[in-house]
């Protein structure tokens, strides 16, 4: 009588499979940051969906005028979301998605510091 | 990214659904009950001692904004101790005056 084979098939092709997934799994994921990686403009863009395109008209009326702020506030203010000083939900959960870098703050500052619009008051 | 650009607009929208609603706060009494401010926020290019950056320009901003952040900087939300020192003692009506006359200064 000819011998049973000793190794189950259904196991051997769970193996490769395992073995095939454990060596894929680092490269799918590196392709899907690369598929979700946002760019400057993405983000300045989310900026805008909510303050305006230059941020000077927000979106509802307990939103802030970002448009002719100090960049360096601006920039406090943006870090402040990530580091617990302010508890905005919506702009904590943007800064968690976001993912903005030193680089991208200081532009994304610059950029709404240089448009038309808030002012000093006056003694 | 249209998907979240949409995402993102969305959330603002049902924001402003639910938004805050605007106390009507006097221009004039706010004017007044603003002096303490001006020391800091009416000196142009004027700077927070640390982290070292330019206090920020009111005029011209949201009522409901101000409200909200002087508010948060009263009940601890916003922590910047002068801030807080500043704002521990306002009233909701005195916050809305001082909101309605930065809100008023034109842009």
């Amino acid at each position: 009588m000819r011998k049973k084979q000793t190794f189950p098939r259904p196991a051997l092709v769970l193996t490769l499979l395992l073995g095939m997934l454990a060596v894929g799994l680092p490269a799918a994921a590196d392709d899907d940051d690369d598929e979700f990686a946002l760019s400057f403009e993405d983000k300045q863009a989310a900026c805008a969906a909510c303050h305006g395109e230059k941020g000077d008209k927000p979106l509802a009326p307990d939103y802030p005028v970002l448009a002719g702020q100090y960049a360096d506030y601006l920039a406090n203010s943006l870090k402040s979301y990530g580091n617990g000083q302010r508890n905005h939900p919506i702009m904590v959960q943007q800064i968690e998605i976001l993912e903005l870098s030193d680089d991208d703050i200081e532009r994304l500052a610059a950029y709404f510091a240089a448009q038309k619009g808030l002012t000093t008051i006056s003694r | 990214m249209r998907l979240l650009i949409a995402a993102l607009v969305g959330t603002g929208l049902t924001c402003l659904a639910a938004g805050n609603c605007l106390a009507e706060g006097n221009v004039d009494a706010g004017r007044e009950k603003a002096q303490t401010c001006t020391g800091c926020h009416a000196v142009e290019g004027y700077f927070n001692v640390y982290p070292s950056y330019r206090v920020p320009k009111l005029g011209g901003q949201n009522a409901a904004y101000v409200e909200s952040a002087l508010k948060q900087y009263r009940d601890g939300g916003r922590k910047h101790p002068t801030m807080h020192a500043n704002a521990w003692n306002l009233s909701d009506a005195d916050i809305a005056d001082i909101a309605a006359y930065f809100s008023s200064v034109s842009q």
